[in-house]
């Protein structure tokens, strides 16, 4: 009856009132874990022409609220590629590191794959049939064109994450620098480099479906300068991510929003450039160095060498200026992270992110370690010893030098503030109850889907992601900021722990740099450059934005549920 | 190697940063050494979210009006946010109390605990000022506020009688078995009596 009664009031066909809320308190109870099977754990993936819902993998210990048994997402289950022979796609192949001198014109094509995770063939995508896309190596610098072709099922384009284009026009944002392509055109990137450091490139459309389903790639800018970091033996770039898959394939996305739209799709696969069981040999002593970028929908990683120790030398867009030693490192989607790591030991290392999950039913954290990479450290040793470079902490002058010109403004008054925060309209009954009652506590970040269920019935349609500015109300893409080329702004951001369902943001700003100069008021002493920085629950974070580059661009949340809930603005800088 | 690896020719203790706390000056009413003493506010502003509130026992002569306050910003770190190896929160927890009346001799020492007390770390003992400022890197723990002798080393545990005890706010996050909508969950499944 509870279950009749919930869905005729979701209908609006019965109005709040007091029998309803009698009628629920009383009621209102949990229901069996078998209840679970209401969604159709086992189903096909498609019946006819049709994908079929069925409920995402989770801990079948829990409990199920009441009337979520039938819930489904209230968009169409849409997979791209279903249907198909995985066998009639072109196999994957593991990423080729492309060189590119300056005036090359290089070829990019999204398309379908078949890729192998675990035991299962997929139907994917990917970048030139390359999981992740091709790495591009530039010196800095460097202009080059990318000519791309769209030879997916949905439009789409390529934003360069982190790059300060000289023209916004080939920033891939639809709607403000350029057209969708569509599938079947083409589309001329081009492109400059003028910082070091690690980039990567993605889709700037529906990333919840084809940025996880594979089209991302690395942009590595190489330093003019020989001795721009320290010596070190190797180095390997490790692209995070993670995939959202039970025993019949990939958990369908939404058709006409996303899914997953309160804290974004989380997967329960762990991926390293690609592959669940990534691995690599070094020598005793050797100095390696990692190039890691989190491209995972939502999911902000802990990363651990396994005890190693690791030293960080960069992130986004410069060096920072000093290189510090740390026990892990915390990257946050779109973030990159330059990090070296000295294996003294021979064995096998593995590579972790290792957090402290929440089990909201029981009221825990608890610990969570995924594998995500191995590495092998034989006994031979290693070539050359650069663990006396390891071991000296650079003071990195022209990065002082370079953000001493920025100081005079550290502790100007914001020039903009914004507010993080949510609204939400017909999302479950249960959903919306539980969400009210569940409000003690809400951690400054999410590490884990800790309610699978109510995460994924919520869709983009339910759910608006708001940046809202304090001075003036305004939210969103309502925002519309004009800056004159190179202004110095500080903006103010707070996330709001009073929201609905408060959670972390990276927060992007497109085609600028950006230092974090405060957290909650105490001011960052070892700065980088950024163009993503996370702004955790309840806590300020001040952005000094430098807006070098002409154009229209945007800012925004790179939790992709977030940014297609609505989570961005549009600013203008002028020559 | 299966993917290309190329290659190239060729923890310390977080630094406390002065932080500091007031809603309003702290009026001392100790008898000595400290003075009427008044603080400022400072730059630092943490999250109120996460304020722990610290609440007196009563039971101690010149503290039965104590009040205090502790409050969490992540320690220095690169990535914004400070994660331990183990995936804790490491905080620098700032402590402030007032309306606190010393014997000489006596001082207020603070300490953070996990909830089962199984583990028991001095974080500072308070200032003139009645404040202190230290690390803490567990994800949920208590506050403990308690007086001891002056002249004494703070040894691994409290001896004195306590003062003011908080948690932090995520000692607020409970099971929800056998509550609200669980009413009906057997809690014995979940490993609860």
């Amino acid at each position: 009856m509870l279950k009749r009664l919930l869905r005729a009031v979701q209908a609006g066909s019965l109005l709040f009132g007091t029998f309803f809320i009698i009628g629920l308190s009383t009621s209102a109870r949990a229901q069996d874990m078998d209840m679970h099977a209401g969604h159709n754990m086992d189903a096909p993936v498609m019946r006819g022409d049709s994908v079929l819902w069925r409920m995402p993998p989770m801990d079948m210990s829990m409990p199920m609220l009441p009337g979520m048994d039938t819930e489904v997402p209230i968009t169409a289950a849409y997979l791209p590629g279903a249907g198909l022979d995985p066998m009639s796609v072109p196999e994957a192949k593991p990423f080729e590191i492309l060189d590119v001198d300056d005036g090359d014109t290089i070829h990019l094509q999204a398309g379908l794959v078949r890729r192998q995770i675990g035991a299962q063939t997929l139907v994917m995508m990917g970048y030139n049939g390359q999981y992740p896309g091709p790495l591009l190596r530039v010196s800095r610098g460097a202009n080059i064109n990318v000519h791309f072709v769209n030879a997916i099922d949905q439009p789409t384009t390529v934003h360069w994450h982190g790059l300060r284009l000289d023209d916004y026009r080939f920033d891939g944002i639809p709607g403000i620098s350029q057209a969708p392509v569509e599938s079947g055109e083409s589309f001329l990137y081009k492109l400059n480099f003028p910082d070091e450091g690690l980039y990567w490139y993605h889709p700037h459309m529906r990333e919840d479906v084809q940025q996880d389903l594979g089209l991302y790639g690395n942009m590595l800018v190489n330093p003019i300068s020989a001795d721009f970091y320290a010596p070190v033996n190797r180095e390997q770039t490790l692209v995070l991510d993670d995939i959202l898959i039970d025993a019949n394939g990939i958990i369908p996305y939404g058709k006409s929003a996303p899914t997953h739209a309160l804290m974004g799709r989380f997967g329960n696969v762990m991926l390293t450039n690609g592959v669940t069981d990534f691995s690599m040999d070094v020598k005793r002593g050797e100095v390696v160095r990692f190039f890691l970028t989190n491209v995972a929908n939502s999911r902000t990683f802990n990363v651990v060498f396994g005890g190693n120790p690791i030293k960080v030398v960069a992130s986004d867009i410069s060096r920072y200026e000093e290189e510090m030693s740390v026990s892990s490192v915390v990257i946050a989607p779109a973030e990159r992270y330059i990090v070296d790591v000295l294996f003294d030991e021979p064995g096998e290392v593995t590579i972790t992110n290792t957090v402290q999950a929440i089990n909201h039913f029981r009221g825990e954290f608890y610990p969570s370690v995924q594998a995500l990479a191995t590495v092998r450290v034989d006994d031979t040793p290693a070539d050359v010893s650069h663990a006396a470079a390891f071991e000296e902490l650079r003071t990195n002058e022209e990065v002082i030098a370079d953000i001493d010109s920025f100081r005079p403004y550290f502790d100007k008054a914001p020039d903009k503030e914004l507010e993080l925060t949510v609204r939400v309209n017909n999302l479950p009954l249960p959903v919306m109850r539980m969400m009210e009652i569940d409000t003690l506590y809400v951690p400054p970040i999410e590490w884990n889907d800790a309610m699978p269920m109510m995460n994924w019935v919520s869709t983009g349609e339910q759910v608006e992601w708001l940046l809202r500015e304090k001075d003036t109300g305004r939210e969103s893409m309502d925002i519309n900021w004009t800056f004159q080329k190179d202004d110095v702004v500080k903006v103010r951001i707070f996330n709001s722990p009073r929201s609905f369902h408060p959670m972390n943001h990276p927060i992007h700003f497109h085609g600028q740099r950006f230092l974090v100069t405060h957290i909650d008021g105490v001011e960052n002493p070892n700065m980088a450059w950024k163009d993503t920085a996370i702004v955790p629950v309840g806590s300020t974070v001040d952005f000094l934005v430098h807006m070098s580059n002409p154009g229209k661009w945007m800012a925004h949340c790179h939790i992709a549920e977030h940014l297609h809930a609505g989570m961005m603005l549009s600013f203008e800088v002028t020559d | 190697m299966n993917i290309p690896s190329f290659a190239v020719p060729g923890v310390a203790c977080a630094l406390l940063l002065v932080i500091a706390w007031m809603h309003e000056p702290v009026t001392s009413r100790a008898h000595a050494p400290a003075a009427v003493m008044s603080c400022v506010d400072v730059d630092p502003d943490p999250p109120v979210y996460y304020a722990i509130d610290l609440v007196p026992t009563r039971k101690v002569p010149g503290a039965r009006m104590a009040e205090g306050q502790g409050d969490v910003t992540f320690a220095t770190s690169p990535f914004g946010v400070s994660i331990s190896e183990n995936g804790q929160y490491v905080y620098n927890l700032s402590v402030a109390m007032k309306n606190v009346t010393l014997k000489e001799g006596k001082a207020l020492d603070v300490w953070v605990t996990t909830p089962n007390l199984d583990q028991v770390k001095h974080l500072g003992r308070l200032d003139e000022a009645f404040r202190t400022v230290g690390s803490v890197d567990w994800n949920k723990f208590l506050v403990v506020v308690t007086l001891e002798s002056a002249t004494a080393d703070p040894g691994s545990t409290w001896t004195g009688p306590i003062v003011a005890r908080g948690m932090s706010r995520s000692g607020l996050m409970h099971t929800m078995a056998g509550h609200g909508p669980f009413q009906s969950e057997p809690c014995a499944v979940y490993g609860y009596r």
